[in-house]
């Protein structure tokens, strides 16, 4: 129990110390809003053809504001499954700072369990990330309800189970890559890596079906894809049953999905959904595994000098 | 004993830090542990207070071995060390909330210890400043406050008063001497101020990692630094006089110093040259020679 108490300090102390960084949290608040807002100015029209392209293969022609909201909400699934990896690596920056500042020589002279210490920052980013990517979401929202808003209740909870998911795998993903990180420079480096490689290797800048097989099938085999497919299919699929209602045939309603990540193939194979979880959600659990294995070596290196007399 | 070193050896890579050094700490002493920058002062403290494993050797602080009984060592000893290590862009308060909570210190209980230490330190018009719009004395205030709020029985400094004003060194001897009056708190320091190590109880000298000289400062200052004779008059006399009596002789404008092993020594070179003597004084050996002579370095140079 007491030390359950200390966990709870250090975790309200790592998260203190993020929000009160501002230029940290403005920095991670901002990345994804400026992605929202590139992504609505310079590629909303371009998804926006690409739609009408396929309804006009089927003789149908869409009101403007579904496909202003469709177009939305693709680019909003984007956003939310890039950024939940991308703002985890940002927000993790208290714990290299600790490193750096030597804070966490100080917390080791208390009497703290090195893997309490190791939960703590784990547990503030996590949260820190699901409060950054929330008031994402809900900005997003927002623009879809003024452009066009055909998500139902149903799919607003599983984006918000989807967006759980992401941020755990993003956090996870982070705590990983920057256990080994002790610099200012080395945090740049694997920041900078990551926000420009991140989005186009798990298919969330372009559709999986404008890459060439062989890439596509590799893409397919990273798990960071499927936190994008789930997102777009509860952004979507609202849409996609409100087009069907209208009149789209369901071979247009397919094309659609398969044009734009709605469905995903490995080969000719079509993943279900539920496979898509159980991938991400399977990686969350390889994740935590190398995480709380790198904490215990991390710790037992350091007791092994210390017994070693 | 509140602190028992036994052979204890640290390295990097083929650096020895730590080399084969032993010593001891009495309950209640102010204690000075000396050595030039890269000595092996603040790899000690480190592996002391848990924070460095070390290579081999035995270490014991406030009667439990360091290597089985980390926690209980760590919620017996308070350090501050050299630079700040507290949150910069957190107040004060939530600075000494945060590592109080660490020893289960929280609530009413926090409160009254947050009350004491005020009292002590004088924190109430910082507290609820961010570190960083705080100055280096108020910092360093805040330092000390944190390495007490869980009362400990050691105090580890580690150079507390380098770049700080005369005004707040001041300030924060007044709280050790109080606090070791009051509480009978032991102190560990280190420190490049010889003037400060003049003061303790008992001093260690480390030299690339090993003990070269312990003692009280009268003993080191007896074995190591010589008393200076300084002459204002009949200095051309004086200097050859005590020339060619094989005695160590320094001539500066307006004045001669005689380098002198001892008062007594003193004492019958101005009774048997006494016409040189009209104006003159004596000075004692200080804990700069000692540390000069016992290191080949001068401290303020390193």
């Amino acid at each position: 129990m007491k030390e359950f108490h200390k966990l709870w300090a250090l975790t309200l102390r790592n998260m203190k110390c993020y929000f009160k960084d501002k230029f940290l949290f403005f920095v991670s608040l901002i990345t994804p809003m400026i992605l929202l807002v590139l992504f609505v100015t310079f590629l909303r029209t371009v998804y926006i053809d690409s739609f009408n392209g396929i309804f006009a293969m089927f003789g149908f022609e869409a009101e403007e504001k579904i496909v202003n909201g469709l177009a939305g909400s693709w680019l909003l699934s984007s956003v939310m499954s890039v950024c939940a990896v991308t703002v985890a690596i940002c927000s993790n920056a208290v714990m290299i700072q600790d490193k750096i500042d030597g804070v966490v020589n100080d917390l080791r002279t208390s009497p703290v369990k090195g893997t309490t210490l190791s939960l703590s920052y784990f547990i503030a980013n996590f949260l820190v990330t699901l409060i950054v990517m929330l008031s994402v979401l809900i900005v997003g929202f927002v623009y879809l309800a003024i452009v066009g808003w055909y998500i139902p209740f149903k799919n607003v909870m599983m984006i918000l189970v989807d967006t759980l998911c992401c941020v755990l795998f993003g956090t996870l993903f982070a705590g990983v890559i920057e256990s080994f990180i002790s610099t200012q420079g080395a945090l740049s480096a694997v920041s900078t890596l990551v926000s420009s490689l991140y989005g186009f290797i798990c298919g969330a800048y372009m559709p999986l079906s404008q890459f060439a097989s062989g890439v596509r099938n590799v893409i397919c085999v990273l798990p960071g894809t499927y936190s994008v497919g789930i997102m777009r299919n509860h952004f979507m699929s609202g849409y996609v049953e409100e087009l069907g209602r209208l009149g789209l045939p369901y071979e247009g309603q397919q094309a659609l999905l398969d044009g734009f990540d709605g469905n995903i193939y490995i080969g000719e194979t079509q993943m279900p959904l539920w496979s898509m979880y159980v991938i991400l959600l399977g990686t969350c659990a390889l994740l935590l595994a190398a995480y709380i294995s790198i904490v215990i070596l991390q710790n037992k290196r350091h007791a092994k000098n210390k017994i070693k007399s | 004993m509140i602190i028992e070193i036994s052979n204890l050896h640290k390295s990097f890579k083929d650096v020895k830090a730590v080399d084969d050094l032993s010593f001891c700490v009495k309950e209640g002493e102010l204690f000075a542990f000396l050595g030039v920058n890269g000595a092996g002062k603040s790899t000690t403290i480190n592996i002391l207070s848990g924070i460095l494993p070390k290579d081999s050797g035995s270490v014991i602080v406030c009667g439990e071995n360091i290597d089985k009984q980390a926690d209980e060592v760590k919620l017996r000893l308070g350090i501050v060390f050299q630079a700040s290590v507290l949150d910069k862009r957190l107040s004060a308060y939530d600075n000494l909330k945060s590592r109080a909570a660490l020893y289960g210190i929280s609530g009413e209980k926090f409160k009254k210890r947050l009350g004491e230490l005020d009292k002590l330190l004088g924190l109430n018009d910082i507290l609820k400043r961010p570190l960083c719009k705080l100055s280096g004395g108020q910092r360093r205030r805040i330092d000390i406050a944190r390495a007490l709020v869980h009362d400990p029985e050691l105090l580890i400094l580690d150079e507390p008063t380098t770049g700080l004003d005369p005004q707040t060194r001041a300030v924060v001897w007044r709280v050790i001497e109080e606090l070791r009056k009051s509480q009978g708190l032991t102190v560990f320091l280190t420190t490049h101020y010889m003037e400060e190590a003049a003061n303790a109880d008992y001093v260690v000298i480390l030299d690339a990692g090993k003990k070269v000289a312990e003692g009280t400062p009268h003993e080191l200052k007896s074995l190591y630094a010589a008393d200076i004779v300084r002459l204002y008059s009949h200095l051309e006399e004086a200097e050859d006089l005590f020339r060619s009596l094989g005695y160590s002789v320094c001539r500066e404008r307006g004045y001669v110093d005689v380098e002198i092993k001892g008062t007594r020594t003193a004492t019958q070179l101005i009774t048997e040259h006494s016409e040189l003597f009209d104006d003159y004084e004596v000075m004692k050996g200080n804990m700069d020679s000692v540390f000069l002579r016992v290191t080949g370095k001068d401290v303020r140079e390193v």
